[in-house]
């Protein structure tokens, strides 16, 4: 065989004709099924929007996975995946602690004009759950998803037992009863101790996130704020002092045994083994402490209040798409979000426990009937302030753990400990 | 005359050629997955590459380096890091050794012994450290249940300042002492039976051949035993991610969890690779002392 021009060109032609015949023979290949991927934290709101996943499915044909972990892993897992040059998680849960943050870096998808193309009503959420997650005029990066304000659980049969009521009156001098201040809790945090055979609270001192969110609502519920009018920091004042003076005595005092290592997991499982009288936790942790099956020795006992003193500190997660995913992936992602915070599904959600971002699922006569307590956690919320949210919000709340732990374990007074925390504030918002 | 050196040189310019053509693959492949990234990691260093402004332009000299020795933290890690790794390292050696002795003795169903003390090493240290948070739980772990049954009092083990950093150490001997075990039990085998019969004849005790002919002739596998065990403890990271993220306080934050901290919490890519370059000269200084007792070993055992 001769390899001359012709028969090259002769051999190329029917190549190509060949592939164009091959190709027209078959099928259209089908677009590919799109797969959401979601790090979520392992808490029971998980749990509520997995159930009704199928659902979501069923009606859009997208599947969507989600891979639960602790929550103080998640940010260090998101952030690798946002800083790649595509990232596996196409649809996010947010914590209000990283709004500043993730937006400020650059790896969330402006939300707005996908709220303008769908026509996506944002009127019933409260607008609270929109500004903590840092809504502006121009820009939405953020879509609430549920509040995690945080309010008192307290054991309704301790607080009325009558031999505890006789010998608190004889102790004090004062009727055992809901506290209403924070000096009132921490004292009756430490007479139960003392007197009932349970840690008068549960409390999350690990260094970090627990201690950062339980103190917040020492700070708010004594009259203390972490920025002034001027938007300094202003942690070195009598309040913060009182606040940290408070939450000290009651770790040390009031608390169970490792209080200063312990985490959000182990409050929850003292409090549902019915060895603790109280816990400084988020509201919606009232319907798992609720729950016969899970919590047979306190199922029953346990009531919300607004932290005594009235405000403790509110946050929340919220829905984002990040920047570095497929178009298809970031529509995909946006039909999740309008499906899973629709009315329909908060309401579902909510009969299973969810903490509700729109005002009408506060409403809902089905909620209210199931949970009546649901009034209770409406004042939680409405009442609740929040820790400051800035670009390193995250990187605060170690270091304010840091102190709050060094004061904690008696190696750092509170004087020192919250000028470190003041000081380290003002750092950071100059930064 | 001539034709032969030409001869030889061509021969020796083919072997130098074919030996870099053999050598050159792995090279590249070195190169690709451990130089680029090590390159990389001090290029960061000197940059001002942060989460928030990802450039590494304009690039800062040593600043970062100065930010973080400046930094009171940085040094109470470094001296964390000293404490830890000296008491990790000494307790898995003194208890390694105890065992590795006793297994040395012809005992009965050694073999299983050994496949039991792999177990821990096997493990990955997270599972370990999750193990053990679970265990020494104040309220609800085995632990204090036990010390309670046994009529002593319950302790924080991870929440006391002053506890928290020897029960991650004993936590890290657990683990890491069977790796300690299997080394110097392979070493002790190996010894010649000789010295000791000569001793026995010479009426040597026991603790007299262990103290004049086991340890010096252990010498070399226990230096080295010991190097790799410290450079392993001076890059410990998992256990206190998981067991007490630090604290109480700063009371478990050793060097490898700062520069943790300085790069993901305080979004300083840039001062955590510095913290993180740091870490690695200290880990390299102790890796040339690894080689130089390994070659110093060497030699001796040459010149016997």
């Amino acid at each position: 065989m001769t390899w001359n021009k012709q028969t090259l060109i002769k051999m190329l032609m029917t190549a190509v004709s060949g592939a164009a015949v091959l190709s027209a023979s078959l099928p259209a290949r089908a677009a590919e099924p799109i797969t959401l991927h979601a790090l979520m934290e392992d808490v029971p709101e998980t749990k509520i929007i997995e159930a009704l996943l199928p659902e979501f499915e069923k009606q859009t044909g997208i599947k969507v996975e989600f891979e639960k972990i602790g929550y103080p892993d998640m940010h260090d897992k998101l952030v690798s995946q946002l800083t790649a040059s595509q990232s596996y998680y196409n649809v996010l849960e947010v914590d209000f602690l990283w709004a500043g943050e993730f937006p400020a870096a650059g790896w969330l998808a402006d939300l707005k004009p996908f709220v303008e193309k769908s026509k996506y009503d944002l009127t019933p959420f409260i607008p609270s759950t929109l500004d903590l997650l840092g809504r502006t005029k121009d820009q939405l990066f953020l879509v609430p998803m549920y509040n995690y304000s945080m309010g008192l659980l307290y054991r309704t049969d301790l607080i009325g037992d009558e031999k505890l009521k006789a010998a608190y009156k004889t102790a004090t001098g004062k009727e055992l009863a809901l506290p209403t201040t924070l000096e009132d809790y921490v004292a009756i945090s430490k007479f139960m101790k003392a007197n009932a055979g349970v840690a008068g609270a549960a409390m999350q001192g690990q260094r970090g996130d627990p201690n950062s969110m339980e103190f917040s609502n020492y700070l708010f519920s004594a009259g203390g704020s972490y920025l002034n009018a001027d938007g300094k920091a202003s942690l070195d004042t009598a309040e913060a002092k009182k606040a940290l003076d408070l939450y000290v005595d009651n770790i040390q005092h009031g608390a169970q045994q490792g209080a200063v290592s312990a985490t959000l997991d182990d409050t929850m499982r003292l409090m549902c083994s019915g060895s603790a009288f109280s816990m400084v936790t988020y509201w919606w942790m009232l319907p798992q402490m609720d729950d016969a099956a899970k919590c047979p020795t306190v199922a029953g006992k346990v009531g919300l209040s607004v932290m005594p003193g009235g405000h403790g500190e509110s946050g929340g997660w919220g829905w984002g798409i990040p920047k570095n995913t497929s178009p298809e992936e970031q529509d995909a992602a946006w039909t999740f979000i309008q499906w899973v915070q629709s009315k329909d599904v908060s309401v579902k959600r909510a009969l299973e426990g969810h903490a509700p971002v729109r005002s009408d699922v506060y409403d809902d006569a089905a909620v209210l009937a199931k949970y009546p307590f649901y009034k209770t956690a409406g004042d939680v919320v409405s009442t609740g302030k929040s820790f400051p949210i800035f670009t390193y919000s995250a990187q605060y709340e170690d270091l304010l753990g840091t102190q709050l732990s060094l004061a904690a374990g008696g190696q750092a007074t509170s004087e020192a400990a919250l000028k470190a925390a003041s000081d380290g504030l003002q750092g950071l918002l100059d930064k | 005359m001539h034709n032969a050196i030409k001869k030889g040189l061509a021969a020796r310019g083919r072997e130098w050629r074919t030996g870099w053509a053999f050598a050159l693959p792995g090279l590249l492949l070195l190169a690709i997955v451990m130089g680029f990234p090590l390159a990389y990691a001090c290029i960061l260093s000197i940059s001002s590459m942060t989460l928030i402004k990802p450039q590494l332009l304009p690039l800062v000299g040593f600043k970062n380096f100065a930010s973080m020795i400046g930094d009171s933290l940085f040094w109470n890690a470094l001296w964390l890091t000293v404490r830890y790794s000296a008491v990790t390292v000494v307790g898995e050696f003194v208890i390694g050794l105890g065992i590795a002795l006793m297994l040395n003795r012809t005992v009965r169903m050694k073999p299983v012994y050994f496949a039991v003390l792999t177990i821990p090493m096997a493990m990955s240290p997270i599972s370990v450290a999750l193990i053990w948070r679970m265990l020494l739980q104040p309220n609800l772990g085995i632990a204090n249940h036990l010390m309670e049954t046994f009529g002593l009092p319950r302790l924080d083990w991870l929440g006391t300042p002053g506890m928290a950093l020897w029960t991650m150490a004993a936590i890290d001997i657990w683990q890491q002492m069977s790796f300690v075990v299997l080394i110097l039990a392979a070493g002790l085998a190996a010894l010649p039976r000789d010295p000791y019969e000569a001793a026995e004849v010479d009426g040597a005790r026991g603790w007299q051949q262990f103290v004049y002919i086991t340890l010096p002739m252990l010498r070399p596998v226990a230096a080295i035993t010991i190097i790799i065990q410290l450079i392993n403890e001076f890059r410990t990271y998992d256990l206190p991610y998981v067991l007490t993220k630090g604290g109480p306080g700063n009371a478990t934050e050793v060097l490898s969890f700062f520069a943790y901290r300085r790069a993901f919490l305080g979004l300083s890519l840039n001062e955590g690779a510095a913290a993180a370059f740091v870490l690695l000269l200290i880990v390299l200084l102790l890796t040339v002392i690894f080689f130089a007792v390994l070659e110093r070993s060497q030699s001796g055992e040459g010149r016997k």
